[in-house]
C-alpha cells in the first residue's frame, strides 16, 4: 500500500514542502484545485522531487478543453520523468457553468469521452497518426507537426478520476487507470457501492481486474493526548460537517442511516449557522469516516479498514498545527508513516498460512 | 528601451534558460505557445529568477476560459514576485475549434470582452465584491470565498494583446497594457499602421495615448563571419517566407507593395514547395523586415529603426537556429545584446 500526502496548492511554498514530503519517505503528493491553478503547484512539485509521485486531486477537467490538459500533463510527464498522474474531477454544474463559464452536460458520460478524447490526441502524438477525434462533447480534429510535442520517453500519464456515485465510478472502470475516492465515502461505502460499480465498468470495458488503482483519500485524527485529540477533532468535525452538505455527498451519510444529519447541515448552512454545523457530526459518524486514535492505533484502523479496499491512502490531517501536509511538522508525519508501514508488516505476517506449523 | 529574449517552450530546460538569460542582462523572457503548454516554462522560470520579467508571448486565450487563465495569471504573479506579464493571441479559427474544440467569433469583439473579464474576476478576488460579468462571450457570476486566491502583493498581472491588424490593435488600446507585434511587422508599418490604431482604440476609452506599451519581435541576422553571413542570411529567408505564407501577415506585405509575393509564398506553401519560398524573399525584403549584418551592424539598425518606437524587442536571431551544443555556453545574440544596450545607453545621454 502506498501512503500520500496533499500539499496546498498556492505555488509560493510548494517546492520546500513538496521535497520535506519525499524527504519524510511518502510515495505521493496530490495537488487539488480550489483557489490556485494547480498545475504551478505541480510543477514545482515534480522539479523538486527526484522519486515521489506526483498528481492532480482534482483538476476540474470541465473546465478545460481536453487538448490544454493533454499539452499540460504531457509536459509535467516529461518534467516528472514519469511521476505525474493526472487526477480529474467533474465538479459540479454551477461552477462549470457559472465560475468557469464552459458547457456542461450528462458529466459521467462527458467525463468518460474526455479521458477518451485525452488518449486520442496522445495517440496522435506518439504515433503520428491523424487526430480525428469525434464525440458527442468534444471534437478534435486537428493536429500538425509543428503543434506535436516531442516524444517523451516515459511512457503517457496515468489518468485517475475522481468518483463517488455509481455512474462517474463506472466511467472510471471503463477508462481510467484510477480511482479518487473522496474523503466522505467510508470504507464501507467504497465496498458497497463506488467499487462494485467501477468493477461494472471495467468488466463492461472488457478490462481485467487490477487495472484501475483505487486511492482513497482518508481523515486523521492523531495525537497522543487526549486533549490534542479533541481539539483536532473539532476541526475534522467541521470538515465533515461543510463537506456533508454537498448533495453528492447525501448519498453517502444515507447509506449509514445518517440522512436526517446531511438535512440538518444543510437548513443550517442555509441559514449561515457555521459554528453550530461541527455539533451535528457525533462520534459514530467522526469515527467511521475517519481514522481517530494515536499514531498507532490510527495506522492499526486505516490499514485494517482499506488493506483490502484501497491502493493507495492520501491522508487529511492538521496534527497539532495549521500545516496539513509534511513541510512544516514533518516529526508528526514521519511517525505516522513509520506506523503505518508497521501496520501493513503486522498484518501480513511474513510466513503465508498454509506453511506455518499447526497449532 | 528593454530588450528581451525568447525562453523557448520546452519546460525541463526553461530554468537553466532563463538563468541564463538573467545572468547575461536580458531584462525579460518570452514563452510561446506551440507545442508546449505555455505556462509551466514559466513556472520553472520564476522559482529560479530573481530580476528577469517573464511573459507569454503569447498563449492562446480563447483555448481556455478567461477563468483558468485568471488563477494561473495570478499564481504566477504571486510566484514570480510581480514579475509576470500575461501575453495573449487569438490564434486563427480551425486551430481553436478544431485543435482545443472551444468556440470563435468575432475575434476583435471576443479578445476584448476577455480582457475585461479577467479583470472582472480579478477585481472582484482584491474587493472581496461579487462576480457578476455578462457579457456577449463570456458569463463570470459565481465565486465564493474558498475559490478565491489569498490577496495579490503585487499589482495585477499587465495584459499584452498580439495583433497584427487594426481592429485587434484597436482592442489592444482600449483594454490592453501592452501590445505584442509580430517579427513580421516592419518599422514603417508600425509607423504606419500599428500606432495610429493603437492611439485609436486608447482615445475610444478614454486613455491617455501612450500608455499602452509596445513589444516587438525582432528578427536580426548577426553573423559573426563572412561564411556564416550567406547561411544565416538563407535561414532568415525561410523564416520570413514561412509567416509570409499566412494571411495573417498580408496586410504587412501589401503596405509595402508585396501582395504578389504573399500570394505566391500562400500557393508555394500550399504545394508543399517549402524549398523554394526562400527564392521569393528578395534582398529588399530582407532588409525591410530583418536587421541584417555583424552583431554590431545588426544592433545599429535595431537601434536606429526602433528606438524610438517601441518600448521592448525581443530579440531573436537565426543564430537561434544554430544548435549550440553545451548547455553553458551563452546565448549566442549575446555580442548584439551587449552592442545594442551600449548605443541605446549612449542615445540616453
Amino acid at each position: 500500500m502506498h501512503f500520500d500526502a496533499r500539499i496546498a496548492a498556492n505555488p509560493t511554498a510548494a517546492a520546500q514542502r513538496a521535497r520535506r514530503t519525499e524527504e519524510a519517505g511518502y510515495d505521493g503528493i496530490w495537488v487539488s484545485e480550489t483557489n490556485h491553478d494547480p498545475f504551478p503547484a505541480l510543477t514545482l512539485a515534480a522539479d523538486s522531487t527526484e522519486r515521489i509521485e506526483v498528481g492532480s486531486d482534482v483538476v476540474v477537467a470541465l473546465a478545460r478543453s481536453p487538448m490544454t490538459t493533454a499539452y499540460l500533463a504531457w509536459d509535467l510527464q516529461t518534467l516528472a520523468r514519469g511521476r505525474f498522474i493526472l487526477g480529474l474531477g467533474s465538479q459540479i454544474r454551477p461552477h462549470v457553468t457559472r465560475r468557469f463559464d464552459m458547457p456542461w452536460s450528462k458529466p459521467a458520460a462527458r467525463m468518460q469521452e474526455y479521458i477518451e478524447a485525452l488518449h486520442a490526441i496522445w495517440d496522435t502524438w506518439e504515433s503520428g497518426t491523424r487526430l480525428d477525434f469525434r464525440g458527442e462533447f468534444y471534437e478534435h480534429t486537428l493536429m500538425t507537426p509543428m503543434f506535436a510535442p516531442p516524444p517523451q520517453s516515459h511512457g503517457r500519464p496515468k489518468v485517475y478520476l475522481g468518483a463517488v456515485g455509481p455512474l462517474m465510478a463506472q466511467a472510471a472502470g471503463r477508462v481510467a487507470d484510477g480511482l479518487l475516492c473522496h474523503s466522505l465515502a467510508t470504507a464501507d461505502y467504497l465496498r458497497e457501492v463506488t467499487l462494485p460499480e467501477m468493477r461494472k465498468g471495467q468488466e463492461d470495458a472488457g478490462r481485467t481486474a487490477g487495472t484501475v488503482a483505487v486511492s482513497a483519500t482518508v481523515l486523521v485524527v492523531a495525537a497522543e493526548s487526549s486533549e490534542s485529540l479533541e481539539s483536532q477533532a473539532r476541526g475534522t468535525r467541521r470538515t465533515i460537517a461543510l463537506t456533508g452538505t454537498v448533495p453528492a455527498y447525501g448519498r453517502v451519510l444515507e447509506h449509514h442511516g445518517w440522512g436526517d444529519a446531511h438535512d440538518e447541515l444543510r437548513a443550517l448552512s442555509k441559514q449561515g449557522r457555521w459554528t453550530d454545523m461541527p455539533d451535528v457530526i457525533d462520534d459514530e459518524m467522526l469515527r467511521t469516516i475517519a481514522a481517530v486514535g494515536t499514531p498507532a492505533e490510527v495506522a492499526d484502523t486505516l490499514v485494517a479498514r482499506y488493506g483490502d479496499l484501497a491502493d493507495r491512502l492520501a491522508l487529511v490531517t492538521t496534527f497539532d498545527s495549521t500545516s496539513t501536509d509534511p513541510g512544516t511538522d514533518s516529526r508528526s508525519w514521519t511517525l505516522l508513516l513509520e506506523q503505518l508501514r508497521r501496520a501493513v508488516a503486522d498484518r501480513r505476517p511474513t510466513t503465508p498460512d498454509s506453511l506455518r506449523p499447526p497449532g | 528601451m528593454r530588450l528581451d529574449a525568447s525562453l523557448g517552450s520546452d519546460p525541463t530546460a526553461a530554468a537553466w534558460r532563463a538563468r541564463q538569460l538573467e545572468a547575461v542582462g536580458y531584462d525579460g523572457g518570452w514563452t510561446s505557445e506551440t507545442n508546449h503548454d505555455p505556462f509551466l516554462p514559466l513556472v520553472a522560470a520564476a522559482e529560479h529568477t530573481e530580476r528577469l520579467e517573464l511573459g507569454t508571448n503569447i498563449a492562446v486565450a480563447f483555448a481556455r476560459s478567461p477563468m483558468t487563465t485568471a488563477h494561473l495569471a495570478w499564481d504566477l504573479q504571486l510566484l514570480s514576485g510581480g514579475r509576470f506579464i500575461l501575453g495573449l493571441g487569438s490564434q486563427i479559427k480551425p486551430h481553436i475549434t478544431r485543435r482545443f474544440s472551444m468556440p470563435w467569433s468575432r475575434p476583435a469583439a471576443r479578445m476584448r470582452e476577455y480582457i475585461e473579464a479577467l479583470h472582472a474576476i480579478w477585481g472582484a478576488w482584491e474587493t472581496g465584491g461579487r462576480l457578476n460579468f455578462r457579457g456577449d462571450f463570456y458569463q463570470h457570476t459565481l465565486t465564493n470565498p474558498m475559490f478565491v486566491p489569498p490577496p495579490q502583493p503585487h499589482r495585477r498581472p499587465e495584459v499584452y494583446l498580439a495583433a497584427v491588424g487594426p481592429l485587434m490593435t484597436r482592442t489592444a488600446g482600449q483594454v490592453a497594457d501592452g501590445l505584442h507585434c509580430h517579427g513580421f511587422t516592419t518599422a514603417d508599418y508600425i509607423r504606419d499602421v500599428t500606432l495610429p490604431a493603437l492611439r485609436e482604440g486608447e482615445a475610444a476609452t478614454g486613455r491617455p495615448g501612450g500608455e499602452v506599451r509596445v513589444s516587438l519581435l525582432a528578427m536580426a541576422v548577426a553573423a559573426e563571419t563572412a561564411e556564416a553571413f550567406e547561411e544565416h542570411c538563407r535561414t532568415m529567408r525561410m523564416r520570413i517566407a514561412f509567416y509570409g505564407s499566412t494571411p495573417a501577415y498580408r496586410g504587412v506585405l501589401e503596405h509595402h507593395g508585396w501582395g504578389d509575393a504573399q500570394t505566391e509564398l500562400h500557393a508555394l506553401s500550399v504545394k508543399g514547395r517549402w524549398a523554394e519560398m526562400a527564392d521569393v524573399i528578395d534582398d529588399e525584403m530582407l532588409h525591410t523586415i530583418a536587421a541584417v549584418g555583424t552583431p554590431v551592424e545588426a544592433a545599429e539598425t535595431l537601434a536606429e529603426r526602433y528606438g524610438d518606437l517601441v518600448d521592448r524587442l525581443t530579440l531573436v536571431t537565426t543564430l537561434d537556429d544554430v544548435p549550440t551544443g553545451a548547455k553553458d555556453t551563452p546565448p549566442p545574440a549575446q555580442p548584439l545584446l551587449e552592442r545594442l544596450r551600449g548605443i541605446l545607453h549612449q542615445q540616453r545621454r
